[in-house]
């Protein structure tokens, strides 16, 4: 049973009712924009931002990336006391290790970056991932770096929570119902043609995560964006032992303990597997996690995986996000392209985006934000690579 | 599975005991719940639930019932202090009747932020991270390459392997979580062995099944089959009142499995059920049955074995509550139809109500299933000869919804015969071996919601505490489909893999939601079909020990 929108017309029709897509209809009704629509294809919590790890950290390789995630940071702190929700935000550090000297050299060059914008991040050495890391192997890292305002939250309430918020705003959410096409005579958005109709709109907003790059294309635009299926697993629950989130710089793998106890992590895909089996889980995912973690505690090897699951992430070439309005289809916002870090950059991100669909200007740089950025001829490319965790 | 712990045990241990030594013919308590700290005692004695671990030689998490009770080596969970029968953090669960509201609570004064989740974290988890010694790697995983691979060697299995056999298939491999490893008249048992994980097959493969299964020495165990039948049977199904949780309260098979070898823990059962898996609790147990109650009719066998045995019946009743805080001493019903309430007592009440199939595999390889209100579960949907929606994928005996043993047995056979010869028939939308009858446990739940709730608390997924007004107010909020109330509960997320709180919460929704349980879903059924151990799946990264069956 899916209700059908309440008008027939919309000032912005925003498409993933996903962290980004329902901050971004917040923000526009916060600022009197409206009327808003969200729709979504799936379920609330159904595609990335219901199956993410939590992470959200500021150690970025770029400065325009920190800046946003530090400004996100802020947001999630006061997220409680705005929507009511407790996403239990809790800042306990990111620590990236290293196991040879080659990774601590990347790491110290992006530890420099992140003091020059003002985090207190360090590198730290062996003895004091140890410290950090109870339990883990001594011979299985050199070092690392830390940030200790970095930190992990329980990403459900935050959906909880925007999607009653928007809602007491009036923006409409309509849940199950899956956009087909964009309608542009003359060349600019006039309304989108979805699975409940044609319903007209001035604005509509990409933020459909893995599924934006395809929701492009029927609307006509060539984009670069890629979906990569990517796997996370979560032991039974334990008390109290790790505080951080840890990513190891070689490999991708990651983990951290959630408020439940779990231990949750995932590692860079195969990339055999990584554009098949839908949203199914791999045995080669379990079974290089598994094996990546009993290598990182070998006391682990009696811990039990509950479950396992998989989700998109939303890649770009040079690893930035796509925000923005397309020149080339007026009315038609990008908020995509987060390659799996969405939600630590969610509310800033969003609030930029807002600003494009009012017509303000934006301080982000086009160059590295821009839709239009990968059309540039002869760019020369800044790339974010620090994809991981 | 062996049975209760005798009450002496050879010298007192120097560790944290699992409580105080049972008394005979009494359930132990084993552990606290994660959340509220509640009492829990051994509920289904057979792996599933969550009320029995324990720690043993560093490993965490250990079902005890899965180690025969060996409570002397058995150290009590973190989650406990300073024991299972005395926890001091079992305050919690009187200072918070209605419970602890993590989705809204906790969030003001910020500056108390980081104090909450310092307790809220302590308060969840069962026990510290394991710390056993590192031992020798363990041995690499083992592939079997086969032509049919039968999982469970239950009464169903065994007949169809068997049947297999003689119409010439050539290799078989059973799986089986409890029988030891044999050869069973040319087909491989590989015993102690459990299925863990079934993909959606690969039609372009030679075998297009790759079954992994753990066995209990740690090892992975992959099975490339070109037909996959699952024989994984059913258990008895759990139910939603007020302290239904509470030490005491068995499915009938952990009433079996806990009384076997050894007394009964229980001396006056009342047995909650009116079909016949109830007439086998009360024929396996005489004069330790009080009493027989049930949702509905008592069927006739039933009626004439409790008048055989003097036991009383009490058709048609709603359980409303368990009488007791620390362990069942009674429990309060009413007759349906608003009739009148009434108290019996009891030391156990032995849920034999239903019996559901375990719907991970189906889940797991994409077959298409069906609810059946009857039972309130679902089923695989299949043809006479058990073929599932997904080719080559069958379904034998009570996962396919036959319960009746010598049905059982002609069905599975007739199911490896049409493997022999290669004949297949697509299912039909219904399932031909039972009629689905009108569910008598849907107007029972409609019945219940309507009572009044009363102070105790009704868990609606036992394994993460989740109580039912905590999905009441969700559904009210307006987040509607099992996958949403999941995410925003956390009921199915526990041990159990949603064993005994996913049917009766698909059916509590559905009255809730108002429409048909097919449309509030189902959970992802997302492997491993029982936790797993990191090192059991490690071992499949690295190349296999393989033979293939001639």
């Amino acid at each position: 049973m899916i209700a059908s929108p309440a008008r027939s017309s919309y000032h912005t029709v925003v498409v993933g009712a996903g962290i980004i897509g329902l901050y971004t209809a917040y923000h526009l009704a916060h600022a009197g924009a409206g009327p808003i629509l969200v729709l979504d294809r799936g379920f609330l919590s159904g595609g990335a931002s219901g199956r993410n790890g939590g992470g959200v950290r500021q150690q970025w390789e770029t400065p325009a990336t920190i800046r946003l995630a530090r400004e996100s940071v802020a947001a999630y702190r006061r997220f409680g006391r705005e929507f009511g929700y407790n996403i239990w935000f809790r800042q306990s550090g990111y620590v990236f290790v290293a196991e040879d000297e080659g990774q601590l050299a990347r790491l110290r060059r992006v530890n420099a970056v992140v003091r020059g914008e003002g985090l207190v991040s360090r590198v730290i050495d062996a003895a004091e991932v140890l410290r950090l890391v109870p339990g883990i192997r001594p011979d299985a890292i050199i070092g690392g770096t830390y940030l200790r305002t970095d930190g992990i939250l329980y990403p459900f309430p935050a959906l909880w929570g925007l999607y009653e918020a928007v809602r007491a705003l009036g923006v409409e959410v309509l849940l199950g119902a899956e956009v087909t096409g964009i309608h542009a005579p003359g060349g600019r958005v006039a309304a989108v043609e979805t699975s409940l109709g044609r319903i007209a709109t001035e604005h509509c907003v990409n933020a459909a995560g893995g599924w934006s790059g395809e929701l492009s294309r029927r609307a006509g635009l060539d984009v670069p964006n890629v979906a990569t299926r990517h796997e996370i697993l979560a032991t039974e629950p334990l008390k109290p032992f790790l505080d951080p989130m840890v990513v190891r710089v070689s490999d991708g793998l990651y983990f951290s303990q959630t408020m439940r106890g779990e231990v949750v992590g995932g590692i860079a895909p195969s990339t055999t597997l990584a554009t098949r089996l839908g949203m199914g889980s791999s045995l080669d995912f379990l079974a290089r996690m598994s094996r990546g973690l009993v290598g990182l505690f070998p006391q682990f090897r009696s811990l039990r995986v509950l479950r396992a699951w998989s989700g998109y992430y939303d890649d770009t070439p040079d690893g930035f996000p796509v925000i923005g309005t397309d020149a080339r289809l007026p009315g038609f916002v990008h908020a995509n392209g987060f390659g799996g870090h969405g939600f630590m950059l969610a509310p800033a991100s969003a609030q930029r985006v807002a600003r494009a669909v009012l017509g303000e200007p934006s301080d982000l740089d086009p160059h590295l934000f821009g839709p239009q950025r990968f059309s540039e001829p002869g760019r020369a490319l800044p790339t974010e690579r620090l994809q991981l965790g | 599975m062996s049975g209760m712990p005798s009450a002496s045990s050879p010298e007192p241990p120097r560790v944290p005991h699992v409580g105080s030594p049972p008394r005979k013919g009494r359930l132990p308590l084993l552990q606290r719940s994660i959340r509220y700290h509640r009492p829990r005692a051994p509920f289904c004695g057979v792996g599933y639930c969550t009320n029995c671990l324990v720690r043993v030689d560093g490993r965490t998490n250990v079902r005890a019932c899965q180690e025969g009770f060996d409570l002397p080596r058995m150290k009590t969970t973190a989650n406990a202090w300073p024991s299972p029968s005395f926890d001091l953090l079992g305050i919690v669960d009187v200072v918070f009747p209605r419970g602890i509201d993590t989705l809204r609570g906790f969030r003001r004064p910020a500056a108390f932020t980081s104090l909450y989740q310092r307790v809220v974290r302590r308060l969840s988890g069962y026990d510290d991270p394991p710390s056993e010694a590192a031992q020798q790697p363990p041995p690499a995983s083992i592939r079997r390459i086969v032509e049919v691979a039968v999982v469970g060697g239950g009464v169903s299995g065994s007949a169809a392997a068997d049947a297999l056999l003689r119409s010439g298939v050539g290799s078989v491999a059973v799986l089986d979580r409890d029988a030891r490893a044999s050869t069973m008249s040319g087909a491989e048992m590989l015993g102690r062995t459990t299925a863990v994980f079934l993909p959606p097959p690969d039609p372009a493969a030679a075998r297009p099944f790759a079954l992994a299964a753990t066995n209990d020495s740690g090892q992975g165990v992959e099975v490339r089959a070109r037909s996959v039948i699952v024989a994984t049977g059913g258990y008895d199904a759990s139910l939603l009142f007020s302290g239904n949780d509470r030490p005491g309260v068995l499915t009938a098979e952990g009433a079996f499995a806990l009384s076997a070898p050894g007394p009964p823990p229980f001396n006056r059962a009342v047995v909650f059920g009116g079909g016949e898996r109830a007439r086998e609790v009360l024929a396996r147990f005489p004069s330790r049955i009080s009493a027989v109650a049930a949702p509905g009719d008592v069927n006739p066998d039933l009626t004439r074995l409790a008048s055989e045995q003097g036991v009383p019946l009490y058709p048609r009743s709603l359980v409303l509550s368990t009488v007791g805080r620390r362990r069942v001493r009674g429990l309060t019903l009413r007759t349906r139809s608003d009739g009148p309430s009434f108290r019996l007592g009891a030391d156990a009440i032995i849920l034999a109500h239903r019996r559901v199939p375990h719907p991970q595999l189906f889940f797991q390889a994409g077959a298409l299933m069906q609810w059946r209100s009857r039972a309130a579960a679902y089923f695989p949907i299949v043809s006479e000869t058990g073929q599932t929606t997904v080719p080559g994928l069958y379904a034998v005996g009570e996962a396919a919804g036959v319960s009746d043993p010598a049905a059982a047995v002609r069905c599975a056979q007739l199911t490896a015969t049409s493997i022999g010869q290669r004949n297949s028939s697509a299912p039909s939308s219904s399932n031909p071996h039972s009629l689905d009858l009108p569910g008598e446990l849907e107007g029972y739940y409609r019945e219940l919601l309507r009572q009044p709730r009363g102070s105790g608390k009704w868990i609606a997924c036992p394994c993460e505490d989740v109580l039912l007004h905590e999905v009441e107010d969700a559904e009210r909020r307006g987040y509607r489909g099992i996958e949403v109330i999941k995410r925003y509960t956390g009921l199915g997320t526990g041990l159990c893999q949603g064993r005994y709180c996913l049917p009766d919460a698909i059916l509590l929704l559905s009255i809730l939601e108002q429409r048909r349980p097919s449309e509030v879903g189902y959970i992802t059924q997302r492997p491993p079909v029982l936790p797993t151990s990191l090192g059991a799946l490690a071992s499949f990264a690295d190349s296999p020990d393989e033979k293939e069956a001639s």
